[in-house]
């Protein structure tokens, strides 16, 4: 039976700057700051206390924050991963710096830190934006990942996450009703690529590329619409090399009998159904060297 | 009162047919029905033909409006007469150019070329496109006016248009349900501002902002979102300096009698709620 997971919860991200990440998550997303102090900033973009946590650290340390029902699929995540040779590690003390009843660590095997989380807070008054971008919440969370395969392999097997769809080797992985929530891009390095935030519409998607326009550098892809998942979007870059993305629309799937994953071709025409320019070196397949193609699940290498 | 039915057809002349004609089918996404007698015909919807460019002059620009029938084709023509208007009734020929039974031509107020058409001739076969910019059909027309309020009061009073919204002193006429068929724009000259084709949906609209920008063509305007109509626009160059428009999403006004136009102001806002900013000079203060 594999761990199911509850809701994508939050992203740490590490930062040498910490006022200038904080400077960004207010004014560029409009995030709201939940509680601070000298090394930490955590900030709200809807119902959950936080979904982003800014810390003095090494811009390398970066971790996923995902939910689990209780402390019975803990147990088991910890026992499912350790027959795969993961350790699962408690951490009493980080458990109460996230506001959460436990917690417990692990890495996957493509080098992405992951926190499984049981009943972490949500917040009773209402999200008020430090800007009106339209922010509806949390809405995926992209990985570098530096085994694909492995990656894709822990995620379907032990947390029964669906594949959405593929496009060329990276992965799109779903639990519930949005097509994904997690997506694996191959990369010489492991990390997050991008933090995804569902805005209103398309509207907002555009006011935001409009705002963004004269910065130089600023996109990094699109506006566009994404063949696979049917979203607007537009990526943007952050401090710390993370590239923050908001999307909206975007087909919906019922959980209970998913759609067949499809496979479409790598490379910028499967990212932009529009044709837009894509600066993203994981999605326009520059970043894995070819050496470094990942076998297919289940196919050895031939 | 002289009842335009619909938007009819535009006629563009051009110094150089081959070309506009290459732009009509590999830009805009026209289909060519007819070459001849040094004019070029386009389909964009199920009538026989919206777009005609001729060998000609460049600023000598028509558009033309369906009325229901002969009588009331008599009758506008008495009207304009009555107004001070010369009205040229079509020859055979020229009706035969047109593809109509028959129609009159006149000047506007500002000096713009205008044609009442009747029957004006379907299409048998669907239209196809030369590419897939998802063309919906032949929408609406910006239209030069010298005195906005002059010219709103005679569209809005001679004949049937009822002001939708005004950007500026812009008013944006219709005269059906859809928002707007005919705009004026406060200018210097008489002339077609920009033409007009919807297309089936804003992703079509934001693929055709790549495409024509990846060919070198200068995007004017957009994309963007017109707070006006709601519609999701482009607008960019076409030949012998027209404007092409292409638009998805334009308002429906259901309820006429209790519809009340709006006044929005004349600057970016106004004309976009996205923030995208026009190059167009009459739609720049």
């Amino acid at each position: 039976m594999p761990i199911l997971l509850e809701q994508l919860r939050y992203v740490v991200l590490g930062t040498r700057d910490l006022e200038a990440a904080r400077r960004f998550a207010g004014e560029e997303l409009g995030l709201q700051v939940a509680k601070e102090d000298a090394d930490e900033i955590a900030l709200r973009s809807d119902e959950r206390q936080y979904s982003l946590v800014l810390a003095k650290d090494d811009a390398r340390r970066q971790a996923l924050g995902l939910e689990v029902r209780d402390e019975a699929a803990l147990q088991a995540a910890a026992e499912a991963l350790q027959a795969r040779g993961i350790a699962l590690v408690r951490d009493p003390a980080l458990a109460a710096r996230r506001n959460v009843r436990a917690l417990a660590a692990f890495a996957t095997p493509g080098g992405v830190r992951v926190e499984l989380v049981v009943r972490p807070q949500n917040q009773a008054w209402r999200f008020f934006p430090q800007r009106d971008a339209g922010l509806t919440g949390l809405a995926a969370v992209a990985l570098r990942s530096t085994d694909v395969a492995a990656d894709e392999a822990l995620w379907t097997e032990v947390f029964g996450l669906r594949v959405g769809d593929w496009v060329g080797d990276a992965a799109y992985l779903g639990f519930d009703a949005a097509h994904h929530r997690l997506s694996l891009h191959p990369s010489a390095r492991a990390g997050v690529l991008a933090v995804e935030f569902g805005v209103e519409g398309i509207n907002q998607v555009m006011q935001q590329f409009y705002r963004l326009r004269p910065v130089p550098e600023a996109i990094v892809h699109g506006p566009g619409r994404r063949p696979a998942s049917g979203q607007v979007f537009l990526s943007f870059a952050g401090p710390d090399e993370v590239l923050y993305t908001f999307v909206a629309e975007g087909a919906q799937v019922d959980p209970a009998a998913p759609p067949r994953p499809r496979q479409f071709a790598g490379g910028p025409e499967s990212q932009c159904a529009w044709g837009s320019e894509c600066r993203i070196p994981e999605l326009d397949g520059r970043a894995a060297a070819p050496s470094a193609r990942p076998a297919l699940r289940g196919v050895p290498r031939g | 009162m002289i009842r335009l039915r619909d938007v009819c057809y535009v006629r563009l002349g051009t110094r150089d047919l081959d070309g506009a004609t290459r732009y009509a089918n590999e830009i805009l996404g026209l289909e060519t029905r007819e070459r001849s007698r040094g004019a070029a015909y386009f389909k964009s919807d199920q009538r026989e033909h919206t777009l005609c460019y001729f060998e000609g002059d460049p600023a000598d620009q028509v558009v033309a409006f369906e009325i229901d029938g002969r009588a009331e084709l008599d009758a506008a023509g008495a009207e304009l007469e009555r107004l001070g208007h010369a009205v040229h009734r079509g020859t055979a020929d020229e009706a035969a150019q047109r593809k109509v039974r028959d129609f009159i031509a006149f000047r506007d107020p500002t000096g713009n070329r205008i044609e009442l058409a009747w029957r004006p001739q379907m299409g048998a076969r669907r239209y196809h496109g030369e590419r897939d910019a998802g063309i919906t059909g032949f929408s609406h027309v910006g239209l030069c006016t010298t005195d906005a309020v002059r010219d709103e009061a005679f569209w809005t009073t001679v004949c049937n248009a009822r002001v939708s919204d005004r950007i500026g002193d812009a008013p944006l006429l219709r005269i059906d349900e859809i928002h707007h068929k005919i705009a004026l724009f406060p200018t210097n000259r008489a002339g077609i501002q920009h033409i007009n084709h919807q297309v089936a949906t804003s992703d079509d609209v934001q693929r055709s902002f790549h495409f024509i920008r990846e060919r070198g063509i200068p995007v004017v305007f957009g994309p963007g979102r017109h707070p006006t109509s709601s519609a999701r626009f482009l607008y960019f160059e076409g030949p012998d300096g027209m404007v092409y428009e292409y638009s998805s999403g334009v308002r429906s006004i259901a309820d006429e009698p209790t519809y009340r136009e709006r006044q929005f102001e004349f600057g970016p806002p106004g004309f976009c709620e996205w923030g995208a900013k026009p190059e167009i000079k009459e739609f720049k203060a």
